[in-house]
């Protein structure tokens, strides 16, 4: 099969695991001590108020005249206003701090206190929103029960695929690279200091459907590669090749669909929309980072895993296979003659190829039982597979 | 593999380029001064409140009171007049039965300068002030309020010429018996007129003095009297006049038209962007099967706008918002995946030497799963996506409606990309590739990617 690229990405999984696990250890301390996850006012309840205004005020000046209008306790943003033909209008945005809506009648006397105070300055609401605190607690536990039942659903759909291209294991690999994309995207929320809203929610939902993807589609061409490849080829040589063959697909579409999102990222921070700053940066990083994590981090995984599998498999089938030994040894049949039985017991990678196929069987048989130990003799198995696999 | 015509590709590509341009410019008539929509454009659609400014608001009952779904339909139909009285047309209104919450969306009319949607949100939640007067005028004498009204429901009954009519029925309290009795007397044969705040919502003429404490209102002087739903609308509205509760404004959320269109400029820009981007990528990489695809994703856009549009005038318009637009752009990014699959399966197939046409055939048909694969899971997100930021549903009576629903559109464009994916990107873009290679000047393997034939 054609191959442009041939990057060892199994032996640099270590680089790849201290990469992520680096950057999701800066970033949690940073988390932790420097930059607090915000919650926007959508799901703790609360109150913010952005007017419009035109003309020099200083920052004190309004500050000093919101806090005087109203009892609660307010934290102030400023920002030019981009979208007013006005190059001199600005924004500012009221957040009132405690944790419940204020009403309508309060928002009118803050918006009444400037007007009287700066009437020449045109103080406009621009936008406001006020949520009530049990309704943002409702609200969150809806979009909490909503991220639960899709990752149930995309669980469940990738335990229906990975029954038939790599086992559970593949597909407890490629839940782990989601879970990775997940805290990546929480990441991106917390380090830009955007509050986590019905954006995030968004966000999380979409890298849920779209991270698992790449995965799939890397173990559907393992799958295909261990019957092409022959069994002397070892897991990390079949995952490389599989991985390197799909990259074109991964990195094309991963290009394709970043720049739809970056492009509206571009154009929304050059018009300084917070709104969709807030969903397109996070989508883009999380968009990255599924492409990143079904190549570097699933299959490595499951690469190491496999080994190790194979490894403890081994060592059952030695001592299953002196026993074994010595009944052929009696029986003498025809099928043992025509054998080789020499390298079994000598080298592992033998081993490994002999359990590998020994797994494709099982799978055949019945998708969803995990290998499974027969007693039967395992020579016998293998001239039946080589068998098998010759038609 | 079953040859497709050659004329198939110039059919598609026409049906497309036919699709591409009337969804997004519509096709108008005029008729006099009037224009007759035939099929509808862009600008048909109907912008969310986040484009075009407006209003979005929560309302429940206060203090935590438990309302039955009568008492919600009266809420509900008293915002309705409440909103039709302010001049307000287009507005949405979502009533949540299970949680006992009304979610009123409505655009901020920007041609009033100093327009106060605080003050507009908080007229909608005023107790509603019932009065029956007598005389058909607002300045008649106050018989009795909304207090003195149990319930109003509808029935029928049996008309003195055997017909069947329907009627509204009203139930008094103790008081309002009393008082209404006494009403009756006074204005018998006369006019009784029932005003919800400034509005006359009803006129009836007293036929006898009523002293038991009911009474149905016949409809009006025309032969069929009410229809049922005249006769439900007018019960809600004396319901909500009567209703035993206070109106909370639980959230509320407010956008000036200015930041809203401000934003529907960038978004349009970066969806031209991301086009141009996605085609000059696709036909540098995969050529033919790029410049395929390219239409494919003109024919999937289409398909997305009509879906959003409602693209014939019969159809309502979905309502269209910002998350809604990336939606739709990410749905383009994604939506060639499809054709970047077969693409490169079709190099690869080549790579060994078959014929075009095998390899064509072999690298659609080997591709089919990848692309299903790819797109079950953002079928499954989309729909819940759907589920958690839509108006009342399954999901909204567990929780609660949602605070705000401007993914709702995200879901939607999400969903609509993906079956327009399949119909364009899958179905479409393969007919016109196998078509397109039966052109003996664009046989050439490297238009698909391969070498120079040996």
């Amino acid at each position: 099969m054609r191959q442009k690229f041939h990057i060892d990405f199994i032996k640099k999984s270590k680089i790849f695991f201290a990469i992520s696990l680096g950057i999701m250890f800066v970033c949690l301390m940073l988390n932790i001590f420097l930059i607090p996850t915000r919650v926007d006012i959508q799901f703790t309840g609360g109150t913010i108020v952005k007017y419009s205004y035109s003309g020099d005020l200083t920052e004190k000046q309004i500050t000093d005249v919101a806090q005087g209008a109203t009892k609660d306790t307010i934290s102030f943003t400023f920002a030019e206003n981009l979208a007013s033909s006005d190059s001199n209008s600005h924004m500012v945005s009221l957040e009132f701090t405690n944790a419940k809506a204020i009403t309508v009648d309060e928002q009118d006397e803050v918006t009444k206190a400037f007007a009287d105070a700066y009437p020449d300055n045109n103080f406009k609401v621009e936008e406001s929103s006020s949520v009530d605190a049990s309704k943002g607690a409702n609200f969150f536990f809806k979009c909490i029960a909503a991220v639960i039942l899709a990752a149930v659903l995309i669980i469940g759909y990738v335990a229906i695929r990975f029954k038939k291209i790599g086992g559970m294991s593949a597909g407890v690999m490629a839940v782990i690279a989601l879970i990775h994309d997940l805290i990546i995207v929480y990441f991106v929320f917390a380090m830009f200091n955007m509050s986590l809203d019905d954006n995030f929610i968004a966000v999380v939902l979409m890298i849920l459907g779209y991270s698992v993807n790449d995965t799939i589609v890397i173990y559907d061409r393992i799958r295909e590669n261990r019957k092409k490849m022959g069994p002397k080829a070892t897991t990390a040589e079949v995952s490389n090749a599989s991985i390197n063959q799909c990259l074109t697909r991964t990195i094309c579409t991963t290009v394709t669909t970043m720049a739809a999102i970056g492009s509206v990222l571009v154009v929304s921070l050059i018009y300084n929309i917070d709104s969709i700053i807030s969903f397109a940066l996070p989508m883009m990083v999380g968009l990255v980072s599924g492409c990143y994590s079904s190549i570097c981090i699933a299959v490595p995984l499951w690469v190491m895993w496999k080994n190790h599998s194979d490894k403890k498999k081994l060592e059952k089938e030695k001592a299953k296979k002196s026993a074994a030994a010595e009944k052929k040894a009696e029986k003498n049949t025809k099928k043992s003659e025509q054998k080789k039985t020499a390298d079994v017991k000598s080298e592992k990678k033998t081993a490994e190829k002999l359990s590998l196929k020994k797994e494709e069987v099982s799978e055949e048989k019945s998708a969803d039982e995990p290998v499974k130990e027969t007693d039967a003799d395992p020579e016998e198995k293998d001239s039946q597979e080589e068998d098998s696999a010759e038609e | 593999m079953k040859r497709v015509g050659k004329w198939v590709f110039f059919v598609v590509f026409i049906l497309i380029l036919f699709l591409t341009y009337t969804s997004v410019f519509g096709i108008y008539g005029e008729n006099g001064d009037y224009k007759i929509t035939y099929i509808k454009g862009i600008e048909d659609i109907r912008w969310g409140i986040d484009i075009k400014g407006g209003v979005e608001a929560v309302f429940a009952p206060a203090d935590g009171v438990d309302a039955n779904d009568e008492q919600m339909n009266a809420v509900k139909s008293i915002i309705d007049l409440r909103l039709v009285n302010q001049n307000v047309t287009d507005y949405e209104l979502y009533p949540d039965f299970s949680n006992d919450r009304i979610t009123v969306r409505f655009p901020w009319k920007s041609d009033e300068e100093n327009y106060d949607p605080g003050e507009a949100i908080k007229e909608l939640a005023s107790t509603a002030q019932m009065v029956f007067r007598g005389g058909s005028n607002q300045d008649g004498e106050e018989l009795l309020t909304g207090k003195d009204v149990k319930r109003a429901y509808v029935s029928t009954i049996e008309t003195s010429n055997g017909n069947h009519s329907i009627v509204v029925n009203l139930e008094f309290t103790d008081e309002g018996k009393t008082k209404f009795s006494e009403a009756t007397k006074k204005y018998l044969n006369q006019t009784i007129s029932i005003w919800m705040d400034d509005t006359c919502i009803s006129a009836p003429t007293v036929n006898s003095e009523i002293t038991d404490g009911s009474c149905y209102i016949e409809g009006g002087s025309g032969d069929g009297g009410f229809t049922a739903e005249d006769a439900t609308a007018l019960a809600n509205k004396i319901n909500a006049g009567a209703l035993p509760f206070n109106l909370k404004i639980e959230s509320y959320g407010t956008i000036s038209p200015s930041l809203g269109t401000y934003a529907l400029t960038a978004m349009g820009i970066a969806s031209v962007a991301a086009l141009c981007f996605i085609f000059l990528f696709m036909i540098i990489m995969y050529r033919l099967p790029g410049f395929v695809a390219f239409i494919a994703l003109l024919g999937q856009l289409s398909v997305s706008i009509m879906a959003v549009s409602g693209y014939f005038s019969v159809f309502a318009s979905f309502t269209m918002t910002i998350p809604g637009i990336a939606g739709m752009i990410l749905s383009i990014g994604m939506g060639v995946d499809a054709n970047i699959i077969t693409a490169e399966r079709i190099k690869d197939e080549l790579w060994t030497g078959k014929t075009l046409d095998g390899c064509i055939a072999k690298g659609t048909k080997s591709s089919l799963s990848a692309i299903i694969d790819g797109n079950i899971t953002i079928i499954i997100v989309a729909v819940i996506l759907i589920l958690v930021f839509g108006p009342a549903n399954i999901f909204s009576s567990l929780f609660g409606v949602s605070t705000t629903g401007l993914i709702y559109a995200f879901g939607y464009t999400l969903l609509v990309g993906v079956i327009a994916n399949f119909i364009m990107g899958v179905f479409a873009s393969r007919l016109m590739l196998r078509s397109v290679s039966g052109l003996k000047f664009l046989r050439n393997r490297r238009l698909y990617g391969g070498k120079k034939k040996s």
